[in-house]
């Protein structure tokens, strides 16, 4: 999902699901909203505990980056998920059959509307759950709320949108296997105008021992990571290939709740890694992609077994830098740069480290935001908000600003994000409070330092 | 009404608590979850999972760095509490030989501690609902039963250090009630003729017997939600 002009108005044309389908309103939505809550009672077990374990303690509140932004009720991460909660205890419980609202059970009021947007204004970051004394994790319960939204077909129409792309076409952006190839030589000229040495793009190339999945952002929009990440296979002489059918780790059934398209999104992926024959499939810069392939796919055996090997590039450059195999160049990167870490790949995918030594390896003045990695405060872009314009002005003033406020206590002059939600949203942050600062990805300091 | 609350309530008390927890734990164990859902920074497993997930539970370290007041109001409290309840022991039982032995006189000694530990963990209670009240985004996810939780703690917390302040108060009177309770022999002439004390264990019981249908029970629960955040 990105900004690309050209690309974005083919994704337009591309059919999408017609944005009118909540025929479902009343006591008809009213019964399939209860329904829903009340069937977490057959697990899975974390949203079973959370339902009842909560002890109102407030904690969560205080360490929410949309709560601190411009507090609202509904904004309180324990009583947005109570939207949820009280609904189950109302039925589910015997405290709540018994005595009712008094214990917090209360019946769904029927405003949809109002569960849709307190649903939506949660970016699933997950900084609740690092504080949260009794281990509850809301954006558990976010994505439980989304999912009931979707199955009613509630789900913003912007998002519906990218997923149906995505399904369509293989990509959040709707660009086709032409585009893919069209970029790919036109960043080999680039290379060869920026650096003088010819370094190679390659795609479809079955055998190769790394197949890369980048978002598409990284390609289309923001193409210096994989510039960077291109003259690092260069360097190195290793054999990599992107592939012109699947060539975008995004995958927003994370994000909207809906399993079913997020495992259709990715079984193209595996099914592509398996004919390339790849020995590694490296994700690229995108936090919730590597999320859901190391975390969730690859654990969970979504499609059994796999003949390869699950890495990301972050830990593979972290990797040849602690080798010494390749020299970065300081003095390339003068300004002061600070690192923000995705949501996704901190506090979901503990890869926290290696970032931070690719960007002290490749800068001259690196500087930690405060609080930093897991503890680091979401973009305010985070679970697919980022792709929503219809919200712009909450992102801008509110969910985004406590990260607004932590960037401008660096002084940088450049912001490394390797997610390219975190990017969108950061660059409009930068743009929207008039910022002289820079948003990229880790491997542009690469791309720019390292020296062939 | 003193037959009612001191001979056949603690039954029911004891049955309603272990059944109610045990089928909690039971319905928890048995609801399915398909894979952790790891927060990092998180050990790999084995015993350093088991070591993260006792260190959360006993020390609180997230709420140490989240929120600095009500973690001290919050430990100091529950802490004490264990404390409170390893000391009621002597309420059912006494240790002549153990006290001997280290030489202690134990009734100067608990009258110290146990008057120490009701202050401290009244306090700690009185902060904990002033907190609830005062702070907007503790108050507005408060229902009523999270206040007359903690006004039953208070009045459990205030008819007990009636007892520890007040008058002085016959251990052995409740010792042999209780075993006289435990072995079903118990006699009205058994039963403590103390309003103080009737009402206390009446208060307590039904704390305890809510203890399973409320959020209380989280001492039990934060085993469950920390193995599944806390394992790579």
């Amino acid at each position: 999902m990105s900004d690309s002009p050209i690309i974005r108005e083919k994704a337009v044309k591309a059919p999408a699901v017609e944005p009118d389908e909540k025929a479902t309103t009343g006591p008809a939505l009213r019964k399939q909203v209860t329904d829903a809550c009340k069937a977490i009672d057959n697990g899975p077990r974390v949203l079973k505990l959370y339902m009842e374990m909560c002890a109102r303690c407030g904690t969560c509140a205080e360490q929410c980056p949309v709560y601190q932004g411009e507090p609202t009720e509904l904004r309180n991460p324990a009583r947005r998920s109570d939207l949820i909660r009280s609904v189950f205890k109302k039925h589910m419980t015997v405290s709540g059959k018994v005595f009712g609202p008094l214990v917090g059970g209360r019946d769904f009021d029927g405003d949809m509307q109002r569960f849709v947007d307190a649903f939506y204004e949660c970016t699933g970051c997950r900084r609740c759950a690092t504080f949260c004394p009794m281990g509850i994790d809301n954006s558990v319960i976010t994505r439980k709320g989304r999912a009931i939204v979707d199955k009613l077909g509630w789900t913003p129409e912007r998002l519906q949108k990218v997923i149906d792309i995505s399904l369509e076409t293989g990509n959040t952006d709707g660009a086709n296997q032409a585009a893919l190839k069209e970029t790919a030589r036109f960043l080999e000229e680039e290379i060869a105008d920026d650096c003088g040495v010819e370094v190679r793009i390659p795609y479809d190339v079955a055998g190769a021992e790394i197949f890369f999945v980048p978002p598409s952002g990284d390609l289309l929009v923001n193409p210096e990571a994989v510039m960077g990440i291109a003259k690092v296979f260069h360097k190195l002489g290793i054999s990599w290939t992107l592939s012109s059918r699947a060539f975008d780790g995004a995958n927003y059934g994370l994000f909207t709740g809906d399993d079913k398209s997020m495992k259709e999104d990715n079984k193209l992926y595996i099914d592509e890694a398996r004919r390339l024959k790849c020995k590694t499939l490296m994700m690229g810069e995108c936090g919730h992609a590597h999320r859901i392939m190391k975390f969730m796919m690859e654990k969970a055996k979504w499609w059994g077994d796999l003949p390869f090997e699950i890495t990301n590039v972050l830990q593979f450059t972290a990797g040849i830098i602690e080798d010494g195999a390749i020299r970065l160049d300081k003095s390339a990167n003068p300004d002061a740069v600070t690192y923000h870490d995705p949501c996704n790949f901190g506090r979901s995918c503990g890869i926290v480290e290696e970032p931070r030594r690719i960007m002290m390896a490749s800068c001259a003045d690196f500087r930690e935001m405060t609080p930093n990695r897991h503890l680091n405060w979401c973009c305010g872009g985070g679970g697919g908000l980022s792709a929503m314009d219809d919200i712009y002005e909450f992102r801008m003033n509110v969910s985004g600003k406590m990260k607004l406020k932590q960037i401008d206590e660096t002084e940088a002059k450049f912001c490394a994000a390797p997610c390219s939600n975190c990017k969108r949203q950061l660059a409009q942050l930068m743009e929207y409070h008039k910022r002289n600062v820079t948003i990229g990805g880790v491997h542009d300091v690469v791309y720019r330092a390292l020296v062939l | 009404m003193n037959h009612l609350i001191l001979g056949i309530l603690p039954y029911f008390t004891v049955i309603i608590f272990l059944v109610g927890i045990g089928y909690r734990f039971y319905i928890w164990i048995k609801a399915p979850q398909p894979g952790a859902i790891t927060l990092f920074p998180a050990p790999s497993g084995g015993a350093d999972s088991f070591f993260a997930i006792v260190k959360e539970s006993l020390l609180f370290p997230g709420l140490f760095k989240g929120d600095r007041f009500l973690w001290a109001a919050a430990w100091i409290f529950h802490v004490t509490l264990a404390l409170i309840i390893i000391g009621h022991v002597r309420v059912f039982t006494d240790f002549p030989g153990l006290w001997a032995a280290l030489g202690i006189n134990a009734d100067s000694m608990s009258a110290i501690s146990g008057g120490i530990a009701g202050v401290t963990i009244t306090i700690c209670a009185l902060l904990l609902i002033v907190r609830r009240l005062a702070i907007l985004r503790v108050r507005e996810i408060s229902s009523f039963s999270d206040f007359m939780i903690m006004l039953l703690i208070m009045a459990i917390l205030a008819t007990g250090n009636a007892m520890r302040f007040g008058e002085h108060f016959d251990l052995n009177m409740t010792r042999s009630y209780f075993s006289a309770l435990a072995t079903f022999s118990l006699t009205s002439s058994l039963m403590p003729a103390n309003q103080m004390f009737t009402l206390h264990f009446f208060l307590a019981q039904i704390l305890i017997m809510f203890i399973p249908f409320s959020k209380i029970l989280h001492f039990g629960g934060i085993f469950f939600t920390q193995t599944i955040i806390k394992k790579a």
